[in-house]
């Protein structure tokens, strides 16, 4: 096992698999409470936080947690008890935290870091401290979300019955938020931005199609993330590809193959 | 013997900007027996059981709930985004574990058991509240909270729900707090009667409001005249659809 690891594929495959299981789940969730275009914000402003990190000689992950976790908190005390975050504030928010990131990134010396790099990551370049931090995260993760799955999935459905019927919802939405932010603080060396916030909502999309209740909507999810995963890794393979970007197009290959083919299909709707 | 304190309001104010919208309103809920809110559109109804179940907490005055105090919920509004693909089965199971065979039988009651699979976002209005009607009804609520039960539903289907809801409090032995705007039906399964415009304007049994001056202030005096309608005149029954049959009783 040890010498496998030595391997820089199976490094990356390994990280794959970890980043699409945490993907279908939070993913769903963020879907279902109307948040994929947070994690495009979270995304963008995580630019702001690597060029943070590099300037202040820190690891740019903490940089991109420490401002990822601000925009979080910040956000979920404005939020009104009814209303999901406004697509004004998180696109003012995206746009801000890329400028910034932008201008932090030109004042380095231009060999430190490329902004392709952060966009997309570098999933073969995955080391063994990445997939560390990966698996504990994804562990983590994963308790959680099985811990609170109902409370979740009702929060999602209903706010009103879910408070009114003993869940703390303003909780539950806060430890969500805090979620998302560790997701895309620790997966974004590896995955890049866009590949985060594409395998949070391309691989759902899909799903949704074929589901009928949310628990098989994110093992739907799942299916769709591994397939797109392993076509995408293939492809940039076999065609030198990018690898973050070969598996979000092979995500939405599938998911138009998917559309097509299930167009008149709707579980349940009889 | 008095039944069991659920819960106890004390001088219930809250403010929504300038817009006072409830002041100074208290009163009990006792297990076992229905409390039905009327008024006038805007008269607070809604941000009231909102206070009550925990969802407002910005109010001011004093709420006292029994110790671990469970309610049903049955809000005036459900909006499942069309993203989540939701089944009527697993609506049943929100918050609560509950076996297949519950949800059968609580569906059961309120005759929508074949919209079991169905998904959430393709019922009507009337199936909807009909299926979260019988969702209050398990895990063995203390309390159902239930906002407008009746919208959307038919006319001879209301009469049969609000029965439904006598007969949901006589099995359970639970409280029922019922926010409705049809008076003259509600009146005859009502135990207390808060009524309400901002302030309580009056409360109490149902024939005593509805001789209150306040009460024929806000709603006219015919409302009593078709209250005598409904409870002397009413020798048939209809089903949910609105099928009459004979009554048999």
């Amino acid at each position: 096992m040890a010498e496998l690891l030595d391997n820089f594929l199976v490094r990356s495959v390994i990280a794959g698999l970890l980043m699409v299981s945490i993907a279908a789940p939070m993913g769903c969730l963020m879907v279902w409470q109307r948040l994929a275009f947070l994690s495009d914000t979270l995304g963008h402003a995580a630019v702001m936080g690597v060029g943070l990190g590099l300037v202040l000689q820190l690891n740019p992950m903490i940089g991109v947690l420490a401002v990822v976790l601000l925009i979080v908190i910040s956000l979920s005390q404005v939020n009104s008890f009814n209303n999901a975050f406004s697509e004004t504030t998180l696109a003012i928010i995206s746009h801000t935290g890329l400028a910034a990131g932008l201008i932090l990134l030109g004042a380095l010396p231009s060999s430190s870091i490329s902004l392709e790099a952060i966009l997309f990551g570098d999933l073969l370049a995955t080391t063994r401290a990445d997939l560390g931090m990966i698996l504990a995260t994804t562990l983590l993760l994963l308790f959680l979300l099985f811990r609170h799955w109902r409370s979740f999935v009702a929060v999602s459905v209903s706010r009103e019955i879910a408070q009114a019927e003993g869940i703390a919802v303003r909780k539950v939405q806060f430890l969500m938020y805090l979620m998302i932010a560790l997701l895309v603080a620790v997966m974004m060396k590896v995955m890049g931005v866009l590949l985060i916030a594409a395998m949070l909502v391309i691989p759902t999309s899909g799903a949704r199609l074929l589901s009928k209740t949310p628990e098989q909507m994110v093992l739907f999810s799942l299916a769709f993330g591994l397939a797109s995963l392993a076509t995408g890794i293939f492809t940039s393979f076999h065609l030198d590809w990018q690898t973050g970007p070969s598996i979000v197009l092979c995500a939405t290959a599938l998911l138009l193959i998917t559309l097509l083919t299930f167009r008149h299909f709707r579980p349940g709707s009889h | 013997m008095s039944p069991e304190l659920l819960i106890r309001a004390k001088n219930i104010s809250y403010s929504r900007g300038d817009n006072r919208i409830l002041d100074r309103v208290s009163f009990d809920l006792h297990r076992a027996q229905i409390t039905t809110i009327i008024g006038p559109n805007g008269a607070g109804k809604s941000t009231l059981t909102c206070i009550v179940n925990g969802l407002i907490d910005q109010f001011s005055g004093e709420i006292e709930r029994a110790p671990g105090l469970r309610i049903g919920y049955l809000p005036q509004r459900v909006y499942v985004n069309r993203l989540m693909p939701l089944n009527v089965e697993r609506l049943m199971q929100l918050t609560r574990q509950v076996s297949e065979a519950e949800v059968e039988s609580a569906l059961a009651q309120t005759e929508v058991a074949y919209l079991k699979g169905r998904q959430v976002q393709s019922l009507s209005e009337g199936e909807l509240k009909r299926v979260l009607l019988a969702r209050t009804t398990l895990g063995n609520p203390d309390l159902i909270v239930l906002d407008e039960p009746t919208a959307g539903v038919d006319v001879t289907g209301e009469v049969k729900m609000y029965k439904l809801i006598g007969e949901f409090r006589d099995r359970l032995q639970c409280a029922v707090l019922l926010v409705s705007h049809d008076l003259h039906l509600v009146m005859s399964q009502t135990d207390q009667v808060l009524c309400l415009n901002r302030h309580l304007c009056c409360s109490g049994l149902p024939e005593a409001v509805s001789q209150h001056p306040e009460y024929q202030a806000l709603f006219g005096q015919h409302t009593g005249e078709s209250l005598a309608v409904y409870s002397h005149h009413h020798d048939h029954v209809h089903d949910v659809a609105g099928h009459q049959s004979d009554h048999n009783g």
